[in-house]
């Protein structure tokens, strides 16, 4: 680390950078404010940026996503550390915080970086790419992916050898092993919070085989396979390379399921699988897809529409819960479900499962206000003291709340929620001047 | 130390430690690259193929052999009769 703690100042802290915390950051920069964006990853755009299409309406998310982060990125009253961790937030005054942040070495110079892959190309390195969900391999020396942005390299020390081999390709030397995580201390007016959400771990529920049967996918792996810069050239089973032609969706994977402790709907499973399943019909036009619900929530505009326009293509819906899962000799999947409307139990072969996962709080925030506390609502979200007045406002003055962060909920429900967190922030910023 | 622009992996090198779990995955990634590249000189292969000559679980033949497509070492042949399985060959 080095020795030096650099100090800044800006109107506005935006703890992560996906779709919900780049919104609310534009916002308020558009209006004059000074923002900051602490994004952990190596690139903002958060879930959105990878997926590949969005609900009802079948646009392409990365069509949608990158205007909006390129827009963001060039923005002047917007700075954007990635790789970046908040590590402390202490209120100092009635209008101001001072924030600690920690950032991680990339290991390359951002500014002479020209995105050309030639590190990537040459590091001999192979390990399991985390932006793919582990179903290819990405170098050591590697740019995230195709759109992240910055489109950077980045070097994956733990499992870097060291051998120079990126060092020695790289036209512009923008390689730097000498780089060291820096200590930054910043003085903040306002604060957003927009961490998001995480996917629920389905090895959590072992009577599903995930993991142990490698045809057991989730759902952001088959979400990764029908985007346009898919780990493979077509739908494949990672278990053994075969085109999949009777396709099971599983609802409620760590939803609604108190024994897991998530009781609540994740409000995006049912939509998003029955886009999926309409997306692999058309990738697989003689698969035939079925899903497994314990009640289909199609709640928003358009969604009833899209339900029923899935069931005119001929995705099969069966009401049962999965009681267990099981793998056959040949890779396929025994599903033994209780057939909901014939009170039977009943069993289904399938070449591939997809597992469609929940959404599950994300708690990290809570613990960064060692002054302050951060309430939590009963499932682990931030707790919203007025919702329907003030829908951002949290329990510590200045500081708000957008996007997933306060809860489940949608892609056009979190644009709202951040335009609502940047107004608000806007008003007490300009109450407190 | 003195670090030469180009050459800054020295310093670290200095500095810190490559892990054993490191260099055991580059050791075992290079070996499955060259047995893969080898058969596949001989003939355009299946997953199951290769997998039978590999000696090695089918998921991790499917991860290293689309790494390999991935970067261009591979690429994806014709599919069988079944429309199940593809083939793979070398990329010339």
């Amino acid at each position: 680390m080095q020795g030096q703690i650099e100090e800044a100042s800006y109107d506005v802290l935006v703890i992560g950078g996906g779709i919900a915390g780049g919104e609310a950051a534009l916002n308020l920069a558009n209006n004059g404010f000074k923002v900051l964006i602490i994004e952990k990853d190596l690139s903002i755009g958060g879930k959105m940026i990878l997926l590949s299409k969005v609900f009802p309406t079948l646009d392409c998310s990365a069509c949608i996503t990158t205007p909006k982060v390129s827009e963001i990125s060039r923005h002047p009253a917007i700075t954007i550390f990635t790789g970046s961790e908040v590590q402390k937030i202490i209120k100092k005054d009635y209008n101001s915080f001072e924030v600690e942040v920690l950032k991680n070495p990339r290991y390359v110079i951002e500014e002479e970086c020209t995105g050309c892959q030639l590190c990537e190309q040459a590091c001999p390195v192979i390990v399991k790419d985390e932006y793919q969900f582990n179903l290819v391999g990405r170098k050591a020396a590697f740019i995230p992916f195709t759109i992240a942005s910055p489109k950077v390299a980045a070097i994956d020390i733990e499992n870097c050898t060291l051998c120079g081999a990126c060092e020695k390709a790289c036209p512009p030397k923008c390689i730097d092993f000498t780089q060291e995580k820096e200590e930054y201390r910043i003085k903040i007016k306002s604060i957003i919070i927009a961490t998001g959400f995480k996917l629920f771990d389905p090895l959590m529920m072992p009577r599903y085989g995930f993991g142990l049967y490698k045809n057991i996918i989730t759902s952001m792996q088959m979400e990764r396979q029908l985007a346009p810069t898919r780990p493979f050239n077509t739908i494949l089973r990672p278990g053994d390379g075969k085109v999949p032609c009777k396709v099971a969706y599983v609802l409620c994977t760590g939803s609604r399921d108190a024994t897991i402790g998530n009781p609540i709907c994740s409000q995006i499973c049912c939509m998003y699988s029955i886009k999926q399943a309409q997306l692999l019909m058309g990738a697989l036009p003689m698969a035939d897809v079925t899903i497994y619900y314990l009640n289909i929530r199609s709640f928003g505009k358009g969604f009833e529409e899209f339900y029923e326009q899935a069931k005119g293509m001929g995705v099969n819906f069966v009401k049962g819960k999965i009681g267990k899962i099981s793998e056959l000799e040949n890779g396929n999947l025994m599903l033994r479900y209780e057939d909901i409307n014939e009170n039977k139990v009943k069993e289904a072969e399938h070449d591939i499962v997809v597992l469609s996962v929940g959404v599950i709080a994300n708690q990290d925030t809570a613990a960064l206000f060692p002054d302050e506390q951060l309430k939590l609502d009963s499932f682990n979200f931030i707790n919203q003291p007025d919702p329907l007045a003030t829908p951002a406002r949290t329990s510590i003055d200045g500081v708000f709340v957008a996007g997933t962060a306060s809860g489940p909920m949608d892609i056009p429900d979190s644009i709202l929620s951040a335009g609502s967190a940047s107004s608000e922030a806007m008003s007490y910023l300009i109450q407190k001047k | 130390m003195e670090v030469e622009k180009g050459k800054t992996f020295k310093y670290l090198r200095e500095k810190r430690e490559v892990s054993q779990e490191a260099k055991d995955n580059l050791k075992r990634f290079n070996q499955i690259k060259k047995t893969i590249l080898d058969l596949l000189k001989e003939s355009d292969l299946t997953i199951e193929q290769l997998t039978q000559k590999l000696n090695m679980p089918k998921n991790e033949v499917v991860f290293y052999l689309m790494s390999l497509v991935k970067f261009g070492y591979v690429q994806t042949g014709a599919i069988d009769e079944m429309d199940e399985y593809f083939s793979y060959k070398l990329k010339k």
